[in-house]
């Protein structure tokens, strides 16, 4: 062993060490914490009285909590179902060679993601607006010029009863890009050679996509799936900006994180909250575990 | 003698890291030794928190005397922070759940009240001023009703910043060149009838655009204002529930058949918004239900209807019915955790009861002060060129005492979101023509299924307080959600 190994062997733990105590200060203990929260109830942080399961009886019964989950899994198979088709259509539309520009084309379906939410909401609060906003004037407008079309309404209430396309569609726009990223990089590693040889074989087009693209950019897709599928779990910033804190008109807005947002730091409902925490938390594992199981077998 | 080599084993401390090593450690020893040694900035005196930029702007004017004065006498100086409505009252729930510093006095908006008056009385972070008020004779100095929104199971837990009495606001212009006597309108069926005339396509789309009452079943403010009109609401001053109350279904049905249908009078032009604000000046909103509070934000954000606008008691429910009601408000409360409670006492009371305050409060922002003593200034008796001339202070004022009684129960929130559900529901089902035809619909029609709407939304208040291990059995409920006793508020 040499001097310096021998007198330096703490020279790792040392500079480890902030980060170790910082995790556990404010990783690890909150973990822990929010459990025994979430079997109290809380008036304040200094009152609590111990009630055991009941925060998650009462959860299972909570009409709120029930439409905040239904409201945020609409949301998430919009982005799923809607969203990252669209993204992997683009991103092959952008892959081709013989499209011209094509990192201009890129550049500006990536722009919206660099726009902060807070922006965003502020800006689709504008657009969805009844009587003056933008795309309820604009359809009304194109509507009344096209003589067979019924005119549109403009008072189409968008953040009053549609409320949920008008959430999906402002994601839709910002994150589009986004994933198309993800699935850009990944068809530029789908091998050239299969696809020619499926090609020499007599695929069309559709077979190719289905028996040769989809395959080679499988783990990325699960990965883009269960990222998206989390961002939409904790969707809190675009409704809660643009809907205000209960999610809008009957809470059609209104997401698990709002929930637990409200009832924790507006009811001081701390148990309450660390309850639907993990519940979410259990929600977001079982949906890992199913990317896990998805990959491998995509993978295989 | 030739010297010994340095032994291989030998600990050098300079060989202990690498340069880079060294670099990293002295810094992060400077930067640890100056966050420790950094002076922690102390404001002298006492803090105030407000969440409204009016309030803050007049309030600096009036204490900058009071702390001038202040450094001759050595009392403490007061200096005003406004913080964002929402960020103020996280910080201040914070500081008493947690024990964190807070300022000295806090204003606090209607609307949040209920977040700290959720737990047992004892728990309140406010300090309970009923004795105070008491003793110096305030409770008859101040307005009764406005302690009404800052008493929660009969303490009071704030000084009244004001009153917030309701009225009418209609276009005058409009109303005046369709011929239309006001005078005619009593009830809100007379409201309906007599200005009907006024509902009108301005854009030849084959489609109204002007419509009478800016109101909409999801406007929260709106209908908490009718609903207290009405005397109902969501507890009464015993703590009693009130969601499933005739008044309450009456004005249910009346307020979503005003959004619907062949009797639609109402129109979606929120407030604070900017298409909101179009559609007023644009002449499609004739009339607003109008606190004094927001007549002085109609002023400073619409100074284009200057003239063009007049005030009236909002119409009764019933003849001879209450033509005024209540909408918003403030308070200034004294957390327990401050360390000079006369001092800050001494503050509320110089600022409130100021007739300095209250000139100004009117002056900048249409507020009328709560201190009956202070109603017979002669600024509110002033022409107000904004309402066509008419003394909107003075107009304010007559229905002042006669604001209903609003509740300040730990459940009062939850309750009135019920209520709101209840609303998006009716007008749901209305809408899809699930209650009657579109053709047939009105208030009469709608009123059955409002009814069974409310009892829902009552059933799951109850159930929402029975959740509450703390307050159940002073509220009053079973864990089952059921009554138990009396309650009280």
């Amino acid at each position: 062993m040499s001097s310096r190994s021998r007198y330096t062997w703490w020279a790792p733990y040392f500079f480890i060490a902030p980060f170790v105590l910082l995790f556990l200060v404010f990783t690890v203990y909150p973990l822990i914490y929010s459990v025994v929260m979430a079997v109290k109830q809380y008036n304040g942080l200094q009152v609590s009285v111990f009630v055991g399961l009941e925060n998650f009886f009462n959860l299972a019964e909570d009409l709120e909590f029930r439409k905040a989950l239904r409201n945020t899994f609409v949301f998430a198979a919009g982005s799923l179902f809607i969203q990252l088709p669209c993204s992997l259509g683009l991103a092959m539309l952008l892959n081709r060679p013989d499209i011209r520009a094509r990192g201009f084309f890129r550049m500006i379906f990536f722009a919206p993601v660099l726009v902060g939410l807070a922006f965003v909401a502020v800006m689709f609060g504008l657009i969805f607006e009844k009587n003056t906003g933008l795309l309820n004037v604009l359809l009304h407008d194109l509507t009344a010029a096209i003589p067979l079309l019924p005119t549109w309404d403009k008072e189409f209430p968008w953040l009053q009863e549609y409320v949920m396309p008008a959430l999906i569609l402002a994601a839709f726009w910002m994150y589009i890009g986004f994933n198309m990223v993800y699935f850009l990089a990944a068809l530029q590693n789908v091998s050239k050679d299969l696809i020619e040889a499926a090609m020499v074989d007599g695929a069309n087009a559709w077979h190719r996509f289905l028996n040769v693209t989809i395959p080679a950019i499988w783990p990325v897709a699960t990965f883009v799936f269960l990222l998206s599928f989390i961002g939409s779990m904790q969707l809190f910033e675009l409704p809660f900006l643009l809907l205000g804190p209960g999610g809008g008109p009957d809470k059609q807005g209104l997401t698990v994180v709002m929930y637990l947002f409200d009832q924790g730091f507006n009811v001081g409902r701390f148990g309450y909250a660390g309850a639907i925490g993990w519940v979410l938390a259990m929600i977001l594992f079982c949906f890992a575990m199913l990317q896990k199981f998805l990959a491998r077998r995509g993978e295989a | 003698m030739p010297s010994t080599p340095p032994s291989p084993n030998r600990w050098n401390p300079l060989e202990t890291l690498s340069p880079g090593g060294w670099i990293i450690l002295i810094i992060a020893v400077i930067s640890t030794g100056a966050v420790l040694v950094w002076p922690i900035e102390k404001t002298e005196g006492l803090q105030l928190w407000t969440f409204a930029r009016n309030h803050s702007e007049v309030y600096e004017n009036i204490l900058d005397r009071r702390n001038r004065e202040a450094e001759q006498t050595g009392q403490p100086k007061v200096t005003v922070f406004t913080i964002d409505g929402p960020a103020l009252n996280r910080r201040t729930l914070a500081g008493f759940w947690s024990g964190t510093p807070v300022a000295d006095l806090i204003e606090i908006e209607r609307s949040a009240i209920s977040q700290y008056v959720s737990g047992p009385i004892e728990n309140v972070g406010f300090t309970d001023l009923t004795d105070t008020i008491v003793a110096e004779g305030l409770d008859q100095k101040i307005n009764p009703p406005s302690f009404s929104p800052w008493t929660s199971r009969g303490r009071i837990f704030g000084l009244p910043h004001d009153v917030h009495p309701v009225l009418l606001c209609y276009r005058a212009d409009l109303v005046e060149q369709a011929g239309i006597d006001v005078n005619q309108i009593e009830t809100w069926d007379d409201f309906a009838e007599v200005l009907r005339p006024l509902i009108a396509d301005l854009d030849g789309d084959g489609k109204p655009d002007r419509y009478l009452l800016n109101s909409w079943y999801t406007a929260q403010g709106e209908l908490e204002a009718l609903l207290l009109q009405a005397g109902g609401g969501t507890f009464d001053s015993d703590g009693d529930l009130l969601v499933a109350s005739e008044a309450n279904a009456k004005v249910l049905a009346q307020f979503v058949a005003w959004t619907l249908g062949p009797d639609r009078i109402a129109i979606d032009a929120p407030d604070f918004s900017a298409s909101g604000n179009q559609l007023k000046i644009e002449g499609k909103v004739v009339a607003q239900i109008m606190p004094d509070w927001l007549a002085g934000i109609w002023k400073s954000d619409m100074p284009q209807l200057g003239g063009k606008l007049k005030l009236m008691p909002l119409p009764a429910w019933e003849p001879g019915g209450r033509r005024t009601s209540v909408r918003g408000g403030t308070m200034i409360g004294i957390p327990k955790a401050t360390e000079d409670f006369d001092a800050a006492w001494a503050v509320a009371k110089d600022l409130y009861l100021s007739p300095k305050l209250a000139k100004e409060m009117f002056q900048t922002s249409n507020i009328i002060s709560p201190v009956m003593e202070l109603w017979d200034e002669p600024y509110y008796a002033e022409p107000d060129p904004f309402f066509s001339d008419q003394p909107s202070g003075s107009l304010f004022i007559e229905q002042a005492p006669h604001v209903p009684f609003r509740s300040s129960n730990p459940f009062h929130v939850a309750a009135m979101n019920r209520i709101s559900e209840a609303a998006t529901t009716l007008y749901g089902e209305a809408s899809e023509g699930a209650i009657v035809p579109l053709d047939q619909i009105d208030a009469d029609a709608l009123l059955p299924r409002a009814q069974e709407l409310l009892k829902v939304a009552e059933k799951r208040v109850l159930k929402e307080m029975s959740r509450n291990v703390f307050l159940r059995k002073e509220l009053g409920i079973t864990p089952d959600g059921e009554r138990i006793g009396e309650a009280v508020e």
